[in-house]
């Protein structure tokens, strides 16, 4: 771009005229500052905002209100799933007479598939489909990733009726049993 | 005869167009451009399918570390922070001065207990990242974290909590969380994910 202007020899004698210039000015080195910027912006810029998944949490009773009117829940209606350690899952549909022993625990994995069979298979034979709930119950040997996957899960089978619950002491007791926690 | 030399042009391209298109991008990106605040620690949010996007208005932000550790964020409004870490100062009986009150406005995020927030809020932001193992205390005895929450709820009622937790966190310090958001009646909140 270096433009030699090779200066005419003056003319002789003559006016000496104020020389035309078309007033055209060099602008590339503003374009390459320009597009140094453009780039760093581009590169700096956070287009992507992170998703986010809603939660709710169940409001807690106040603490004087007595507990009553607990409404029968037909076990078949329901399925629990401990989330327990090393990736894996555990569940089974009944209460605290019927889960006795670790054989009553069916194991699972946190595989899309396998929880989208599972939650079928029980919604499949719930006496009422329409309020077919799943309980998770996340023991202490899970991890977040674990409690996130399950909850996506839920949006994936669009399972509405879900709660997180804690896991109870008869619960804690069988799965203790079923992965080998002293 | 001498032979006809072509006359040599300078290639001068008119650059005003893309100049102008330059520029336009420029000024574009400069007034998108939002300079992420570095993170106290490295986290690596679990994915999911949910294609929500987070809002970052009124946003408070709990976050949690691999190891466990709590950290928290208040809404960026300076009058708000005033008057959050004045509440806690009360709460906890800590005097902050002046210039540690400064700080706190431009924190951008709290990890430590209550205790040793002010000789936190002393050192160079580039300092305060180095400290490690504190967290600000989360369990049945010390709710800090709740009260940060509570009191920011108090300062603005719009702010809404994002739970950014790394994967790997162990389940425990959610059920803590959670059940002490439970207890300040706080239960609407979303969880940052990143997209699979």
């Amino acid at each position: 771009m270096a433009e030699v202007q090779v200066q005419e020899k003056g003319g002789k004698g003559g006016k000496v005229r104020s020389k035309k210039h078309n007033a055209r000015v060099d602008m590339t080195p503003m374009v390459d500052l320009g597009f140094l910027l453009i780039t760093f912006f581009m590169f700096t810029t956070t287009f992507s905002k992170p998703n986010i998944m809603d939660m709710k949490l169940p409001a807690k009773p106040p603490k004087d209100q007595p507990i009553t009117d607990i409404p029968e829940i037909d076990l078949s209606n329901a399925v629990t799933f401990l989330l327990g350690k090393d990736d894996k899952m555990y569940y089974h549909q009944l209460d605290q007479n019927g889960l006795t022993d670790p054989g009553k625990l069916t194991e699972s994995t946190l595989d899309s598939e396998d929880i989208a069979k599972v939650i079928a298979t029980a919604k499949a034979r719930a006496k009422r489909p329409d309020i077919f709930t799943v309980i998770i119950k996340p023991t202490d040997d899970s991890n977040y990733e674990n409690f996130v996957d399950i909850l996506d899960e839920m949006a994936i089978t669009k399972t509405d009726h879900y709660g997180i619950g804690e896991v109870k002491p008869w619960e804690k007791a069988v799965y203790d049993q079923k992965v080998g926690n002293k | 005869m001498a032979r006809v030399k072509p006359k040599r042009h300078g290639v001068v391209t008119d650059m005003t167009a893309m100049c102008d298109v330059a520029f336009l991008l420029l000024t574009f990106f400069i007034l998108t451009t939002q300079f992420k605040k570095p993170d106290a620690e490295q986290i690596t949010t679990p994915s999911s399918v949910s294609t929500q996007k987070l809002d970052d208005t009124n946003l408070m932000t709990i976050s949690v570390t691999p190891d466990g550790r709590f950290f928290f964020t208040p809404t960026v409004t300076p009058t708000e922070r005033d008057e959050i870490l004045d509440n806690m100062a009360g709460e906890y009986r800590i005097g902050f001065t002046e210039a540690q009150k400064k700080a706190f406005r431009n924190a951008s995020a709290i990890g430590v207990p209550m205790k040793q927030l002010p000789s936190y809020l002393d050192k160079p932001e580039d300092v305060r990242q180095q400290i490690k193992g504190v967290s600000i205390p989360m369990d049945s005895v010390n709710k800090e974290l709740t009260s940060w929450v509570k009191y920011s709820l108090q300062a603005n009622p719009e702010a809404r909590l994002a739970i950014k937790g790394d994967a790997k966190a162990q389940y425990p310090q959610f059920k803590a969380l959670f059940d002490g958001l439970k207890e300040i009646e706080f239960y609407k909140f979303v969880l940052i994910t990143s997209s699979e």
